[in-house]
């Protein structure tokens, strides 16, 4: 995963993308114990391309492929890695990407969302597993109570998480 | 709950926090590997149905 942080980072000092941040299962990693995951996903600040109001990720996949890394479906494979970008569309992911959290790997500086978006995102995805990683996230307690309850507020998830709270911790509280 | 369980689960929640507790790198590591394991696991016959196929 090394490998692939660096030509992440490459890629952002070459402009080709703005501030990353990595989510997902690796995201919750930095938190949490590990749990098997098969791709890394990295939210991307993009430029918008003048005038228009569509994102594209067709200058990152371009830029990849052109240094001969290949797309397959949703994923660009980048050293043995596949990696899925994910455009920052909304205010919660442009805000996720801006708090990051700055750390590294192996030597190589990286950026992961803080606790509180990720656990945020998922529960706005609302998969099941999801909603695992949200239950993994409360039981672990690096979870912060205020920052939560501020970002859930902002981006209007505070009934979902009492639908959460209703269906999956009343039992245990 | 009985006793057994109650030690079963606080070995559980112990050992979480021992993952928990490591650098980022070493989890990294351990993901990698698991990462393997599962590819190793979805190319396996018996995943894959070839093994109905010899």
């Amino acid at each position: 995963m090394k490998e692939t942080l660096k030509v992440i980072n490459q890629m952002q000092a070459e402009e080709v993308i703005g501030q990353y941040a990595i989510g997902g299962a690796v995201g919750a990693t930095f938190y949490l114990e590990p749990s098997a995951t098969l791709d890394i996903d990295i939210f991307v600040a993009l430029e918008d391309p003048q005038g228009s109001s569509v994102v594209t990720l067709g200058p990152v996949y371009e830029h990849l492929r052109s240094r001969g890394y290949k797309a397959e479906r949703e994923h660009v494979v980048i050293e043995g890695w596949p990696v899925q970008f994910l455009p920052a569309s909304g205010a919660l992911e442009r805000e996720g990407i801006v708090q990051a959290v700055e750390t590294e790997v192996e030597g190589v500086r990286t950026r992961v969302m803080t606790a509180e978006h990720l656990v945020a995102i998922a529960l706005r995805t609302g998969r099941a597993k999801d909603f695992a990683r949200i239950l993994q996230f409360v039981e672990s307690g690096v979870l912060d109570p205020t920052k939560l309850d501020s970002v859930l507020k902002r981006y209007g998830l505070l009934e979902r998480w009492e639908q959460f709270e209703v269906k999956f911790l009343r039992g245990d509280r | 709950m009985n006793d057994w369980m109650r030690k079963l689960l606080e070995s559980k929640r112990a050992a979480r926090r021992q993952l928990q507790a490591l650098s980022f790198s070493e989890k990294v590591r351990i993901l990698e590997k698991l990462r393997d394991r599962s590819l190793v696991i979805a190319r396996a016959p018996l995943r894959t149905g070839q093994h109905h196929k010899i």
